[in-house]
């Protein structure tokens, strides 16, 4: 009996890694090992001996990486790190905002899903193709952006914002929020169909008015659907890169720099791979941050 | 129940020699054998010969590509090949070509590349110096070697020779080329004062190397060409009082005042073709990219002893599958002939001794015979030549500079502290 358990036993684990075998090697081999050797290769120098810190230290005192003295008040470039941030500060809330704002004017309103393909059409570019979009978008005489911004008296901001350090990074931001808000908007609208139409009526009943009912039934039923958001726009702007390469390169004098960009410059056009993958081991260490609060947060009861 | 088995024993050998034998008995192996000897057969052999298709992987698009294509056509029906060119920047390729290269794969056959970047990937070139050695002393340009082995040839020539502006504009508002530095302040204060125009100069901008030109130019006009190698060399710093002064005291006050913002260097063109700008600052393939070249005319800044000229370098890597028919195409392009067929398109120079200036299209017919006047009509390119990350870098700066002339000590402390000997 005991014997024809442990058979038992073994014929499951025999199905198990029959079935997972070939997923969790193209896991090992294309995923895993080369994200060790990564890593390994940031502790390394070019000929393969061992640094300890140092490219840590280098990467992290390069202007490119931090740029303190310019730090607002003053204009960009701040760094790399201090974009990214900053990208997520602003681009996080407005996404999210715009999002739910438009999911729930939309819900239910006549038009609603061409509307709603209509915004999404950010999300199904290529943002390769976008970054070239916000490029022409904000430029002084190409863009709609700029002109409407003239026609409005505001002709200080209708030169090119891309040229500009001042207005680089919002361009980006502002016109990468066009791009993302489909995402947000579409998860939302889905959120919205899940809450029941009775807490509305009850709370309808009770007196609460369209705003109370917004803020005490549909913002807290979409908990889970802003945690999913707001996880995957965090990490969707730590590696944001090809709207950057393609609108700005980085620039101008690096105020539109970014992490995901510095590490492709460093390994594609310095071919300092060792730094690359500096670089591309702090990216992993903040997405892991990330990607930690995201599973606490959802396997708590709350 | 034996009985039954043996009847069936029986019947399958009865049925076994009535059907013929599926495979032959050793008997018949030695008949055919011997019916191969003395019996002579004669066989017709088809003999498919393969045409090798060669990628060749170069920049142009566009007008650039057209005039690039006719070489390619000639190079088919001379080499008995099939040709297909694919566009890339050598931007993208820096990006694509080390993964392929690991993987000893080869997007391409011949690839246009930044020779330093060839230079530093020789590992993966194929040592073409035996085929360069052939036609050196016809060219005016020399590839850089790497322990005296060449790895990347230059093709046509692009020169960098100053501001071009339109005849036409020019006669109709009574302007003329400058021949001082006085009269190209007064030049540029005549143009600012037309009607509907917004700038007397339109700044080209793309990843940043129309900006990078212009700043070459005033370089090499007000520091000679030795200067421009002095930079390239390590052996001047862009902090020197010098170089500062070039920028401080001729570049940065006509920044704001007579340059426009960067503007999208194709963009550019059309913007000073329509005469909201007056003049443009661009290489020679510009004569190729606009509606009427002869309309076109050039001049440099006063003074200039030099004007940048360069190449395109074209590599073979060593995972090409047809390296000899590659090599046969990159003989052809640099030969007299290639050449000559690229020259008659416009829109790029010889870089042979023996082409005559009568195979180009006026415009740039015009150009050969001005340049021919210049002491050095090929000062090497300052970023192409210091390549790496630090030619990036270069370019936004320049950028950054461009919009923030007050930025100046700034931007050429970081060219400094990034260049590469430091």
């Amino acid at each position: 009996m005991r014997a024809w358990r442990w058979w038992k036993r073994i014929g499951r684990w025999g199905s198990f890694l029959g079935f997972t075998a070939p997923a969790l090697l193209l896991i090992l081999f294309f995923i895993i090992l080369p994200a060790l050797q990564t890593i390994a290769l940031s502790f390394t120098d070019r000929q393969g001996a061992f640094v300890g810190l140092r490219n840590f230290v280098q990467v992290l005192s390069d202007p490119d990486t931090f740029n303190l003295p310019g730090f607002p008040p003053g204009p960009p470039p701040w760094g790399s790190i201090v974009h990214n941030a900053v990208w997520i500060l602003l681009h996080l809330p407005l996404t999210v905002g715009l999002g739910l704002i438009l999911a729930v004017l939309l819900d239910r309103a006549r038009g609603a899903t061409f509307l709603k393909s209509i915004i999404f059409l950010g999300m199904v570019t290529p943002m390769i193709v976008g970054g070239v979009i916000i490029r022409f978008l904000f430029d002084e005489n190409a863009g709609i952006v700029t002109a409407i911004l003239r026609a409005v008296g505001l002709t200080e901001l209708g030169r090119s914002w891309t040229a500009y350090p001042e207005t680089a990074l919002p361009a980006l931001i502002l016109g990468s929020v066009w791009l993302w808000v489909g995402f947000s908007m579409i998860l939302y609208s889905a959120g919205l169909a899940t809450i029941p139409r009775d807490y509305y009526e009850a709370a309808a009943v009770d007196g609460a008015g369209p705003l109370q009912q917004f803020w005490y039934i549909t913002i807290p039923s979409l908990r889970p659907v802003t945690m999913v958001i707001v996880a995957m726009t965090v990490l969707w702007e730590l590696k944001i890169f090809d709207i950057v390469y393609t609108a700005t390169l980085g620039g101008p004098g690096g105020a539109t720099m970014v992490l995901a960009l510095q590490m492709y410059f460093y390994a594609f056009r310095a071919l300092e791979f060792h730094r690359a993958a500096t670089v591309a081991t702090l990216l992993t260490l903040f997405t892991l941050i990330v990607g930690l609060w995201f599973v606490r947060t959802t396997r708590s009861p709350e | 129940m034996k009985r039954v088995g043996f009847a069936l024993v029986v019947l399958m050998l009865a049925v076994s020699a009535c059907v013929p034998a599926a495979t032959p008995t050793p008997e018949r192996i030695v008949e055919t054998r011997v019916i191969e000897r003395t019996v002579p057969v004669e066989k017709t052999v088809e003999v498919t010969k393969v045409i090798p298709t060669l990628t060749v992987i170069g920049p142009w698009a566009g007008a650039e590509m057209d005039q690039f294509l006719p070489v390619l056509k000639a190079a088919e029906e001379k080499l008995g090949v099939q040709i297909r060119y694919r566009i890339y920047r050598a931007e993208d390729l820096s990006q694509v070509l080390p993964p392929q290269f690991e993987a000893k794969q080869a997007p391409g056959d011949v690839i246009f590349m930044w020779d330093w970047w060839v230079r530093e990937n020789k590992d993966h070139a194929v040592d073409l110096t035996d085929l360069w050695q052939k036609e050196a002393s016809q060219f005016v340009i020399q590839p850089s070697t790497v322990d005296g082995r060449v790895y990347a040839v230059p093709y046509v020539l692009f020169v960098k020779p100053g501001f071009w502006y339109k005849k036409s504009f020019f006669q109709k508002h009574n302007l003329k080329p400058p021949t001082t530095w006085e009269e190209f302040l007064a030049l540029l204060d005549q143009i600012s004062k037309i009607p509907g125009v917004k700038k007397a100069i339109i700044s080209g901008d793309g990843v940043g190397w129309p900006l990078s030109d212009i700043v070459e130019h005033f370089l090499i006009t007000f520091g000679g060409p030795e200067l421009q190698e002095n930079l390239i060399a390590g052996k001047v710093r862009f902090t020197d009082p010098q170089v500062r002064a070039i920028f401080a005291e001729r570049l940065v006050p006509l920044l704001g005042k007579y340059f426009s913002d960067p503007v999208e260097w194709t963009q550019a063109i059309d913007l000073w073709w329509n005469e909201e700008y007056g003049l443009f600052f661009m290489g020679n393939w510009l004569t190729g990219m606009v509606k009427d070249p002869n309309d076109l005319g050039v001049f440099t800044l006063p003074g200039a002893r030099g004007v940048v000229g360069g190449t395109d370098w074209a590599f073979i890597p060593k995972y090409s599958e047809n390296v000899e028919a590659a090599k046969q195409l990159i003989a052809f392009m640099i030969s007299k002939e290639g050449m000559e067929i690229r020259a008659k398109q416009g829109g790029k120079l010889a870089s042979r001794k023996d082409i005559s200036p009568d195979v180009y299209p006026p415009a740039d017919r015009a150009l050969a015979e001005a340049l021919a006047k210049i002491e050095r009509p090929n000062v090497p390119d300052l970023d192409d030549t210091v390549g790496g990350d630090w030619q990036r870098t270069f370019w936004d700066q320049l950028k950054l500079l461009w919009v923030r002339p007050q930025a100046l000590d700034s931007v050429l402390r970081t060219l400094d502290a990034r260049f590469p000997t430091r």
